[in-house]
């Protein structure tokens, strides 16, 4: 969305335990079994614990990041004051990983101004099998280190949209190739000294190295290595570095099962309906459907409605995850955790089960973190929702019938209409998008949080129609009474809705209006951003 | 933070320079301030780089460069000038003579002009002095101890209003009989009139600095005395020991060191009466300076204004490149072809040429026997050899030749043979990590240490110096 700030680092709301990881990894799997997932971890004082953690939770591939490195756009204090270096958390790691029995499934990557052979055989001896590099590749590039990334001004064209700006970037892929070629040069003839022929021989190998007793500062006196430089066990608690993948069991999910049986549609887009049970259990359903059909079809995905699933019983987490356009889920019962996180397209429903006696606005249906980061799609839920409801959505459009706190945070784009009580902290951040909610106790404002959004009443046109078109759409799959009823009186119940309008979000859509009506030639971005 | 856009918005202007035709009528300064609207645009186009290359690349008394350029966009004049004399002690100096090292390191420079760093600092100063900011600043307290400072030049200046503000009693000892060094009769009164140093002068008279001019250190007064007396001693001498010129036809009438030439027109233009005996004069002459660098340049501008018919410079180096080349990339000090105003102002420049023989009638200088020289491509460790291209040989009409060819070294009289401070194969003295020589007490500064260098680079000496001889005298 241009014009709208974006917020950096982006909190992750979905991951508050490594429970919550693990649910991510196996989501990331589903989605695509062939990708390796990589967690990113800070090299501080316990990372090794969280390693492991991170092990058990079946990453592929765990980064130990050091204190040195950072963007041009981090802020100064996190460059100063946040982190360790990579040898203390790299240390810890390998330790951590060694001693639980780890190590053999999950290889460990370093990263934080590594610019030498040097550097980088003292990080195989500790441990690491990867290596990354930022700042050094891109001073190769030209990269003057200006700490600008953020504003669109880099002088030398390495990290601006400016077109003037970028015609003055110089570098060329071959520099980056030969810097690579001298690095790895410089890194074989360590290892010829050390006398190994491959780097993985060297991976763990801490006896090699020795702390030089030469340097003299104050500062540096009497520190004890030791620890960090405990030798390996020569191998009684397994190897020291990756030899076999880990076992993830995607394949054993309900996914397989559906795409079985929706063969046709997946192979000729005929239109199929599919009717199942369905347990907790069964977790990111939907996931590996949407990524067969990404790989086949692209992110377009399949005609709306194509694929029609519907299911009896509780879904458990991350249900509709990743949905591909073309996949209508229904749900007769309710849903856990995380329901269409990232999803980019198609619809979910969750509606009671037949007979159900409770007022579904009055009970919740699905659980936390519903929507997150969801980049399209639509989703209607005939009761209520819990905390952190369409967190960081971007593009998925959604209607509840009331959500807990901290509903619409970090929000940047999409539609989110909820037909009941909220509760606090309301739109917290949120930059884009818009957000109606029907205000019964006319108390909502002391729900919201007022940062970055105006609290209006939905009087254009343009908002009237959207949002009827909206609640009609939920009254037509979920036929939930309070839709109904709200339609039935629409002319006195349109007053009681409040529309929640980012202010950042505003000023975006009237200058994109203005440009629209003046040359859009004439005015640089860059411009406009300062002028504000 | 400065304006974010402003190099994309504004261009850069550089302080315009008084018309050639009026201002070789004169010895009056060329430059002219940049009207005070314009200024803002100028500070206003620094990008306040996360590495400011020409703070700590360029700059050599590490200039806080993007500090103050921000304080001039935002107009906060007297926060700037406190920035500025936080690093430099002589800033209107820097700001109107130095070759701005810091504009060449700077990062526009890499595709786009530089900001224009060196006016900006002129103007922070004057604007200062203008205001009345800039006033005696007394230690207010005295360590009891006693520096000399031989030599008033550059480095010597910072040097003792250095240690002067650090509670020492400071006596100079400029052999001369202004003080200045360098600044005072080095520099021609059109880079640098002299009001300004004696503006600087004043301000350190008030502080406490005692000079003494006329004093020869080493001659009038012993080496002896000046370690008896003082608890210490910097010395900030210069490298003013010229190189010569050791070719037949070198002890000819009028043939001349340009330091001999370049200090006579600004004794002169002082008022002081020079004896006919002694002076020379470009006057109607046919003049030849030998040698390409900024000094050759001050005879070319200097003989420009005593009306000389011709005036003609050779160089024994290839002529440089318009642009850098790929060996010599941002942000190092770029080897191109410059011309400096006083070669604007009218000269001839040959390149690649070497002085055989000077020819004379009556034992006065007429003609120079010159040689065209090849130079050969730079070898692996970047060194370029010549040899002379055979039937090459020409000569130069020549009433004058003054020698602008470099200084050697400090000057090895009295004062370093009597206190017994070593010298490197140079001819340098050698100066520690305090910048203390070998002698115990006795510091080396500015050019004296470093051979022939920038005056910047003499005032970060001298206040390394001063630093280094205030943590030997109170014990830190």
């Amino acid at each position: 969305m241009p014009y709208v700030t974006l917020i950096s680092p982006p909190p992750h709301h979905d991951i508050y335990s490594i429970e919550d990881l693990a649910q991510l990894i196996y989501d990331l799997k589903s989605v695509n079994p062939r990708a390796d997932v990589s967690v990113k971890l800070v090299s501080e004082v316990g990372v090794g614990t969280i390693a492991a953690g991170v092990a058990k939770a079946k990453a592929d591939l765990v980064l130990i990041s050091g204190h040195d490195g950072g963007t041009g756009a981090s802020p100064l204090t996190s460059i100063k004051h946040t982190g360790l270096p990579w040898e203390l958390g790299l240390a810890e790691t390998q330790q951590a990983l060694i001693f639980n029995g780890l190590r053999d499934r999950i290889r460990v990557q370093v990263d934080g101004q590594l610019r030498t052979g040097r550097d980088l055989a003292i990080a195989a001896l500790m441990g690491a099998e990867e290596f990354g590099f930022g700042t050094s590749v891109l001073v190769t590039l030209g990269c003057i280190m200006m700490r600008k990334c953020h504003l669109n001004t880099c002088p030398v064209g390495v990290a601006t949209q400016d077109p003037v700006l970028r015609g003055r970037f110089t570098g060329a892929a071959e520099y980056v190739v030969r810097f690579f070629r001298f690095l790895a040069q410089d890194l074989r003839e360590h290892m010829a000294t050390l006398g190994f022929r491959t780097l993985d021989e060297m991976v763990g190998r801490v006896d090699l190295l020795e702390v030089q007793p030469a340097v003299e500062h104050w500062k540096a006196k009497g520190l004890d290595f030791s620890a960090m430089l405990l030798p390996p066990d020569n191998g009684r608690n397994g190897p020291l570095r990756r030899v076999r993948p880990q076992e993830h069991e995607v394949a054993k999910a309900l996914d397989y099962e559906i795409m079985a049986l929706a063969r046709s549609a997946l192979d000729r887009k005929e239109p199929v309906r599919i009717e199942l049970p369905i347990r907790n259990v069964h977790r990111s359903v939907g996931a590996a459907l949407s990524g067969e059909i990404t790989r086949r079809f692209g992110a377009k995905g399949l005609p709306d409605d194509t694929i029609h699933l519907t299911f009896l019983g509780s879904a458990g987490q991350s249900f509709g995850a990743f949905l591909a356009p073309g996949v209508t889920m229904h749900v007769h019962g309710d849903a856990n955790d995380y329901l269409g996180k990232g999803m980019s397209g198609g619809r979910v429903v969750v509606t009671p089960p037949e007979g159900a006696t409770f007022l579904p606005h009055k009970n919740v249906i699905v659980g936390n973190v519903v929507l997150y980061g969801a980049t399209g799609g639509e989703a209607y839920f005939h009761g209520t929702a819990g905390e952190r409801f369409a967190v960081r959505n971007s593009g998925g459009k959604a209607v509840v019938e009331g959500v807990g706190d901290h509903g619409c945070e970090y929000m940047t784009s999409g539609v989110v209409v909820v037909l009941g009580p909220t509760g606090n902290n309301f739109a917290a951040g949120m930059s884009g998008g818009l957000a109606y909610v029907y205000d019964e106790g006319e108390l909502f404002d002391t729900r919201c949080n007022l940062d970055m959004v105006d609290v209006e009443s939905v009087w254009q046109e343009e908002d009237i129609k959207r949002l009827h078109a909206m609640i009609e759409s939920h009254f037509r799959y979920t036929g939930s009474q309070r839709a109904a009823q709200i339609l039935e009186n629409w002319e006195s119940r349109l007053p009681l809705f409040v529309k929640i309008m980012p202010i950042e979000y505003r000023k975006s859509l009237e200058r994109m209006r203005m440009e629209e009506e003046i040359n859009p030639e004439s005015v640089s971005a860059t411009e406009e951003v300062y002028r504000g | 933070m400065v304006k974010p856009t402003g190099f994309m918005e504004y261009v850069r202007e550089d302080p315009a320079h008084r018309p050639v035709t009026e201002r070789v009528g004169d010895y009056r300064e060329i430059e002219e301030l940049l009207p005070e609207e314009g200024i803002y645009r100028q500070a206003a186009r620094c990008m306040d780089c996360g590495i400011p290359f020409c703070h700590a690349y360029g700059c050599p008394v590490k200039n806080r460069i993007p500090d103050w350029n921000d304080m001039v966009y935002r107009k906060n004049w007297r926060k700037a000038l406190d920035l500025l004399h936080a690093t430099c002690n002589l800033p209107e100096i820097t700001g109107r003579v130095c070759p701005a090292p810091c504009e060449t390191a700077c990062t526009l420079a890499i595709n786009l002009p530089a900001v224009t760093i060196r006016h900006l600092e002129l103007q922070i100063v004057e604007h200062g002095w203008r205001e009345e900011w800039i006033r005696p600043e007394p230690a207010g307290f005295s360590t009891g101890k006693r520096v000399a400072v031989v030599g008033s030049g550059p480095a010597g200046l910072p040097a003792a209003q250095q240690l002067s503000r650090n509670g020492h009693e400071v006596v100079v000892f400029e052999k001369s009989d202004r003080i200045g060094g360098l600044l005072r009769y080095g520099i021609p009164d059109f880079k640098l009139e002299k009001w300004v140093i004696d503006r600087r002068l004043d301000q350190m008279r008030a502080e406490g600095v005692v000079f003494e001019t006329g004093v020869n250190a080493g001659e009038d007064v012993s080496a002896a005395y000046l370690l008896r007396s003082f608890d210490a001693i910097v010395l900030a001498a210069g490298a003013t020991a010229a190189r010569d010129l050791p070719i037949p036809g070198r002890d000819l009438k009028g043939v001349h060191f340009a330091m001999e030439f370049l200090t006579q027109q600004n004794r002169r233009n002082a008022g002081d009466a020079i004896p006919e005996g002694e002076a020379i004069s470009a006057a109607g002459k046919h003049v030849v300076v030998i040698g390409g660098g900024d000094t050759g340049s001050d005879c070319i501008g200097t003989s420009r204004r005593q009306g000389a018919a011709s005036i003609t410079q050779i160089e024994l180096l290839p002529k440089p490149p318009e642009d850098r080349l790929p060996t010599n990339p941002w942000p190092t000090w770029p080897v191109i072809l410059r011309t400096s105003s006083s070669q604007e102002e009218g000269c001839e420049r040959l390149w690649s040429v070497q002085t055989k023989e000077l020819l004379g009638e009556e034992g006065e200088v007429r003609k120079l026997s010159c040689v065209k020289l090849d130079w050969s491509d730079p070898d692996s460790a970047g060194r370029r050899t010549f040899r002379e291209i055979p039937g090459s040989a020409f000569e130069l009409r020549a009433n004058l030749v003054l020698l602008a060819m470099g200084f050697v070294h400090v000057e090895h009289g009295s004062l370093v043979r009597d206190l017994g401070v070593a010298t490197d194969s140079r001819g340098n003295l050698v100066a520690d990590r305090n910048c203390m020589t070998n002698i115990p007490g006795v510091f080396g500064a500015g050019d004296a240490v470093t051979g022939a260098s920038l005056v910047v680079r003499a005032i970060d000496l001298g206040r390394l110096a001063a630093a280094g001889a205030d943590r030997y005298l109170v014990g830190r």
